[in-house]
């Protein structure tokens, strides 16, 4: 009858270690570009080859922003001088607009309520996001928690590129929300637009509309990116960059 | 003293009468425009004359008998004032004197539509009637009174009569309180049999002398008769239908003055002319009471017109006040005349009350259907903003109606419930039971109580305004909200002044029962001295130790309400205190709001729109409806209301698809379909099994007419 009992005492706790120790196992991470070099062919056709023109070069030199990357692997396989590949995960960084939302103090350290925003997103985000509420990543160990109502939100976490239709209702979102606040875009398509914006029905990111504190790139991140994100919120871990660095000699 | 103290109420009462026969005459004279401040102002008058009337006898105690007038073959028309009738007459000024200020500005709306003399006339016949009814000493004075009552309040609420529902449900009304009254008048003949007059004190007198089955009789006559008046069940139908065709100010008065007589004649009757000798009238009283009182509010909390819901709610009031009565009976049969008195405090302090914070609500209903022009609470909404004095008003009536301290109805139900607990002091099981069942049918009541008036407040006064009336409207005008803040604060008066009004009410229960509670229930705690005999000493010492004789120097009086002080061994302790609770109440208050205040005096206030869940625009359409509030009950309790569902389906000629389904529900109230309708089909299949003897030959009829005599002769024959 209750073989789950059992079943379950037997599993043992799955929960990942992250951020006491760093997840290992294979597959958290898709990764992302770091960087590369070549010959003025292979520039030419990796800059090409990229969907979302997130390669940006520099004479031979070639760097990603990760605001636009959508780790498509179109610059690591089937090219000449592959890009350089980062298999880690904790991608958040803080934008040029950190601050402007007079981010939350020492206070809300193990305590943060996060109002989650579709800003109309392919859905992607949205299940890695929800992997956050699950045991296996289980954000409530570290004192995050969603909450239905701006109106109890420290973090707005905004998904999607934001359509012309979620433009208002995000908006509402944020002014409902008491400061200090904060606000999370995750995903490229909320850093920049990602594969579908500025076009004609959606903006090109969420801080068109919004000041935006901490960025997650990534198509989708994986949840350790995000969780990575919302302790870089409340400054327990620190920020990454949101450019590769060039590969040096 | 009493030769002074007598000169004052009969000098009152012909001051009264006299006020409302020039009222009558001025009502005549004036115009339609100025009949309204001519009723308020003459009405006011009288009803202050009936307070000190009321008053004067209450406090000073001495009974007044005056006769009027010898009528041949009939027997003498006397008046009688004792306390019981002079804690009606109060309760009757009291309302009237609000309600009659509330008129001046409410009747405009009938101005160039209705004859405003007519109604001035019948108010003023209605409130005398009701004195007259409660001051009458004999039969005679008291059913003429009543039946002059029962037709003016009929042609009060029948007032917009050219709406056939109001009509219809003035008929019924009518109907039903005539049927009432034939009961009341069976009850009293029986009792006047015995003693051969029809003098209140000759019956009292000749009691005694009435048979088993007689006593029963009269019980059973006066307790369903006058229960028609008070809205009991099974007769409590025309309640809800009368109250809403009936104007704001004429509701007012049915809920907060004519329910009340029906209980002052049980009481009268059942207390005093006859006192219930047995467990078993009192248990009836005690089951019709809870189940009166579970009944009224399941339909009160559905209910989504005000005043249907209001009506539906004082058939639940006036429930529980007869509970208490109930349970006063089946005490002093058993011979526990100290909690009989109690729990007859506990009703009658309910009753007052009642009428306080009802006539509240009704005045309250009144202005919103004045100013919006509907009583659905489905379409109001939003209305404090707009008329913000007559929200807070309603807000302080619907906190005394669901009982929160420190306002009055806490006090009265808290003593009905504990009196309930009392039931432990009666040896007989069953008895027990039926209190245990009583008890938790009134508890839930209370918490019903609670659901259906933050349903009437929020739905009617908070979020935003579901009809386009709403935003047209403003606050009523000034004459109307005054009589409101009157009945708020009496509401809040006797809510944390119960140790004032325990004691008037034990002098006038005491003759009943025939026992002082007064400091059973409202000790001196506080100013009585170690080792006074009057209280048990180890008690008395014990709230010594704790320090209680250090408050006598500052705390201004009694203030605490005790029901149970158990055995010296066994000190159990029921107490409630709703003026210490007030006091501290207002410090924690004060407190808070200074607090806040400093603490965010740096902070700047941030306005940002109400979280709407992100929608391009919240429309009224889309918030909460009464409806919705109370459906878990709907549901909960749908054995109850057993609706049957109505479906309007509309297809297209071939059939074969539906272009509009639509879904009702239709309710019988459960008293109408449990009791009347079982009734009516018996007595119409009678009908029609009868009417095939009219078979339409002569020959036929001829022979019923043969068969009839030949019956007659035989009868008479063997009678005789
Ligand atoms: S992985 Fe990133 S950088 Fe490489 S091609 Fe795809 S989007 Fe461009």
């Amino acid at each position: 009858m209750s073989k789950w009992v059992i079943k379950g005492l037997r599993t043992g706790i799955k929960t990942t270690q992250y951020p006491r120790k760093m997840e290992t196992a294979s597959g958290v991470s898709p990764g992302l570009p770091t960087a590369a070099k070549g010959t003025e062919k292979e520039v030419q056709e990796l800059v090409f080859n990229c969907p979302t023109g997130a390669i940006e070069r520099s004479g031979n030199q070639l760097t990603v922003d990760y605001n636009y990357c959508i780790h498509c692997f179109r610059c690591k396989r089937g090219s000449q001088s592959p890009m350089g590949w980062d298999y880690g995960y904790e991608w958040a960084a803080n934008t040029k607009d950190s601050g402007a939302n007079r981010g939350l103090g020492s206070a809300f350290n193990r305590s943060i309520n996060i109002r989650f925003v579709d800003g109309g997103a392919c859905g992607a985000c949205i299940s890695e996001i929800e992997q956050l509420n699950k045991p296996y990543y289980n954000m409530h160990r570290l004192g995050f928690f969603a909450t239905p109502t701006p109106r109890e939100a420290d973090v707005l976490l905004v998904a999607g590129p934001v359509t012309d239709h979620m433009r208002l209702p995000l908006k509402k979102a944020y002014d409902a929300m008491p400061t200090p606040k904060l606000v999370m875009a995750v995903g490229a398509c909320a850093l920049s637009g990602g594969i579908f914006g500025p076009s004609f029905m959606s903006d090109a990111g969420v801080s068109e509309l919004i000041p935006v504190d901490v960025a997650v790139p990534g198509c989708p991140p994986p949840p350790l990116a995000i969780i990575h994100g919302l302790l870089l919120a409340v400054k327990r871990k620190s920020s990454a960059l949101l450019t590769s660095s060039e590969v040096r000699g | 003293m009493v030769e002074a103290s007598n000169a004052v109420v009969i000098n009152g009462i012909i001051v009264f009468l006299s006020l409302c026969g020039i009222g009558i005459i001025l009502a005549a004279l004036l115009s339609n425009r100025m009949n309204p401040f001519g009723l308020s102002l003459v009405a006011s008058i009288a009803s202050v004359s009936v307070l000190l009337v009321g008053g004067e006898v209450l406090l000073s105690g001495h009974s007044v008998q005056t006769e009027l007038w010898t009528l041949p073959f009939l027997g003498t028309l006397t008046f009688k004032i004792d306390r019981l009738s002079a804690l009606f007459v109060f309760i009757t000024g009291l309302v009237f004197l609000p309600v009659s200020i509330f008129s001046a500005g409410y009747l405009k709306r009938y101005l160039n539509r209705y004859n405003l003399k007519t109604f001035s006339i019948f108010y003023y016949l209605l409130f005398a009637s009701i004195v007259l009814v409660l001051i009458s000493g004999d039969i005679l004075s008291f059913l003429i009174a009543w039946e002059v009552m029962s037709i003016f309040s009929y042609l009060l609420v029948n007032y917009e009569h050219e709406h056939e529902e109001t009509t219809r449900s003035g008929f019924l009304m009518l109907a039903m309180s005539e049927a009432g009254t034939i009961m009341v008048i069976l009850a009293f003949l029986i009792m006047a049999k015995a003693s051969g007059s029809l003098d209140f004190a000759a019956l009292r007198a000749s009691a005694g002398g009435l048979g088993e089955v007689a006593r029963w009789a009269v019980f059973l006559l006066s307790f369903f008769g006058f229960g028609v008046k008070a809205g009991l069940v099974p007769s409590s139908t025309w309640l809800p239908r009368a109250h809403p065709v009936a104007p704001g100010n004429v509701s007012a008065l049915l809920s907060g003055v004519v329910l009340n007589l029906g209980i002052y004649g049980i009481t009268r009757v059942n207390a005093d002319l006859l006192p219930v000798s047995q467990v078993g009238p009192g248990l009836i009283v005690l089951i019709i009471g809870s189940i009166s009182a579970l009944v009224g509010i399941l339909y009160a909390a559905t209910e989504n017109d005000m005043k249907k819901m209001l009506a539906h709610s004082s058939i639940e009031n006036m429930g529980i006040i007869t509970a208490g009565l109930g349970a006063g009976f089946v005490f002093a049969a058993s011979g526990l005349p100290v909690l009989a008195g109690i729990a007859f405090i506990a009703a009658l302090y309910h009753l007052i009350n009642h009428s306080l914070y009802k006539s509240l609500l009704f005045l309250g209903a009144g202005s919103v259907d004045y100013a919006v022009g509907t009583r659905d609470m489905d379409r109001l909404g939003g209305l404090i903003k707009i008329m913000p004095w007559t929200a807070l008003f309603f807000l302080a009536g619907s906190l005394s109606i669901a009982a929160l301290p420190p306002f009055n109805g806490f006090v009265s139900e808290w003593l009905t419930l504990q009196t309930m607990l009392q039931s432990s002091a009666i040896h007989s099981a069953g008895e027990k039971i039926v209190f245990a069942l009583s008890g938790a049918a009134l508890a839930l009541t209370a918490a019903l109580a609670v659901t259906t008036f933050v349903k009437a407040f929020a739905m009617s006064f908070l979020g935003m305004g579901r009809s386009k009336r709403v935003k047209k409207v403003g606050e009523v005008r000034r004459s109307m909200i005054i009589p409101m803040g009157i009945l708020a604060l009496s509401c809040l008066l006797f809510g944390i002044l119960p140790t004032y009004v325990v004691p008037v009410l034990d002098k006038t229960v005491a003759p009943l029962v025939h026992e002082k509670v007064a400091d059973e229930l409202v000790p001196p705690f506080f100013t009585v001295d170690k080792g006074d005999p009057k209280f048990g000493g180890a008690f008395v010492s014990e709230f010594h130790d704790l320090g209680a004789q250090v408050g006598r120097s500052y705390l201004p009086g009694r203030g605490l309400v005790i029901l149970h002080r158990g055995l010296e061994k066994n000190p159990v302790v029921f107490a409630m205190s709703t003026s210490y609770t007030f006091i501290v109440l207002l410090f924690l208050l004060g407190g808070t709001f200074i607090l806040v205040k400093v603490l965010t005096r740096a902070r700047k206030v941030r306005r940002a729109a109400a979280w709407d869940g992100g929608i391009r625009r919240l429309l009224p359409e889309m918030t909460y409806t009464a409806t919705g509030f109370s459906n878990p009950v709907r549901v909960i309790f749908n054995a109850v209301f057993h609706p049957s569902t109505i479906e309007d389906t509309k297809e297209t000629v071939a059939g074969h698809f539906r272009t509009a389904i639509k879904n009702g529900r239709k309710e019988v109230h459960i008293i109408d379909r449990l009791i009347f309708k079982p009734i009516t089909s018996f007595i119409q299949s009678v009908a029609v099994t009868l009417a095939k003897m009219h078979a339409g030959s002569i020959n036929v009829y001829a022979a019923y007419v043969l068969i009839g005599l030949v019956l007659v002769l035989v009868v008479q024959r063997l009678l005789l």
